[in-house]
């Protein structure tokens, strides 16, 4: 199974429909997967804050959604994270395309790439980073799990040794 | 005719409100909110500033059976302008966007905001593609915007210009009492 297929199987089995995102080139590798699939709700937003406020909300009405972006737009979220979704505990699977490490071309995307997982540790938000394919969907399905289960964010770090990244 | 305050506003809304889900921005909109008659479909927020509308948005898809009625600040939605061309592309029918514009950020001792340097909130929404995007500058205007939509299908944007005025009502800064209490009061029986 592709990484990509992990995950649209991990979020159809834990009733995940609604998809907020800001497209970059490694997660429109599976929100293209989704984008034509009636059991996903698909909405692209203008800047990746909003996905924490669209996830809130849909999961007052009892909505379960996860969130697409690339890791650069983790940090236009930080402080919807922190007093949004982690004081009021709102599950909220975030895909993480990430850039900034090993293979990166562009150096203004490091800093980020650095940053990533020291603002998820800081915010007390859980992460993982797959790196097979055939590990992908179990991790997201525990991952997922624990989102709702024990209600938190949680951050899925696309990393280049799962995805191939982004080469130019 | 005359310009409202925000309280006095809220509770002219609450006198034409039903079972709707309020969703209250922080500050301002929240206490009186709060203040104009706290019940169980009230949800209060103490930060994530602009992110009041998006939370509407969610909720406005995930329920397309309630009309999700958000009371936003003009301070807040400026931080937050993207949101209204997000709303304009999903065009959620059930969704009622009100923004109290009193040109000033209250709560941190009345700063003047741009839109009273001339932006206009209303315009803005209606050129992100909210066409059902009306600006009130008094109490006849409000209630008349208010009637329609609470009435007609949306998505609604009501900038509703207000007088300045230092909420004094606080809600208990409890996110997960108001959160338990905000989901099962409008949770579908099973």
């Amino acid at each position: 199974m592709l990484w990509t297929e992990g995950i649209v199987a991990a979020l159809k089995r834990h009733k995940v429909r609604l998809i907020s995102y800001l497209p970059d080139t490694i997660v429109y590798r599976v929100l293209s997967l989704m984008e034509n699939d009636p059991d996903f709700e698909m909405v692209p937003v203008a800047r990746e804050e909003e996905c924490v406020g669209i996830l809130a909300g849909a999961y007052l009405g009892g909505m379960r959604g996860a969130m697409f972006a690339q890791n650069s737009g983790l940090g236009n979220c930080v402080n919807a994270l922190a007093s949004l979704a982690v004081p009021w505990q709102i599950p909220m699977p975030m895909f993480l395309g990430q850039r900034g490490e090993l293979g990166e071309f562009n150096v203004c995307q490091v800093g980020m790439g650095r940053a990533t997982r020291p603002i998820l540790d800081a915010l007390g938000i859980p992460h993982v980073t797959p790196t097979r394919p055939e590990e992908v969907e179990g991790l997201v399905s525990d991952g997922i799990k624990l989102a709702y289960d024990t209600r938190t964010p949680i951050g899925f770090i696309l990393s280049r040794q799962l995805t191939g990244g982004k080469n130019e | 005719m005359s310009r409202l305050t925000r309280s006095q506003a809220t509770k002219l809304l609450f006198g034409k409100i039903t079972d709707q889900p309020i969703l209250g921005g922080i500050g301002g909109p929240t206490y009186d909110l709060y203040g104009a008659g706290d019940r169980d479909r009230n949800l209060y927020t103490w930060g994530s500033m602009g992110q009041i509308a998006s939370m509407g948005l969610g909720l406005a898809i995930a329920r397309p059976d309630l009309r999700v009625i958000v009371l936003d600040g003009d301070g807040s939605i400026l931080m937050n302008l993207g949101c209204l061309a997000t709303i304009a592309r999903k065009a959620p029918p059930n969704l009622v966007h009100i923004v109290w514009d009193d040109e000033v950020y209250e709560t941190t001792g009345r700063q003047p905001t741009h839109t009273g340097a001339g932006t206009d909130l209303a315009g803005i929404a209606r050129a992100a593609g909210i066409p059902k995007a009306v600006r009130t500058e008094d109490d006849a205007g409000f209630a008349a915007a208010i009637d329609r939509a609470l009435a007609e299908p949306g998505p609604w944007f009501i900038g509703a210009k207000v007088a300045p005025e230092k909420g004094t009502a606080r809600p208990p800064r409890d996110p997960l009492f108001f959160k338990y209490r905000f989901m099962r009061a409008i949770e579908k029986p099973q």
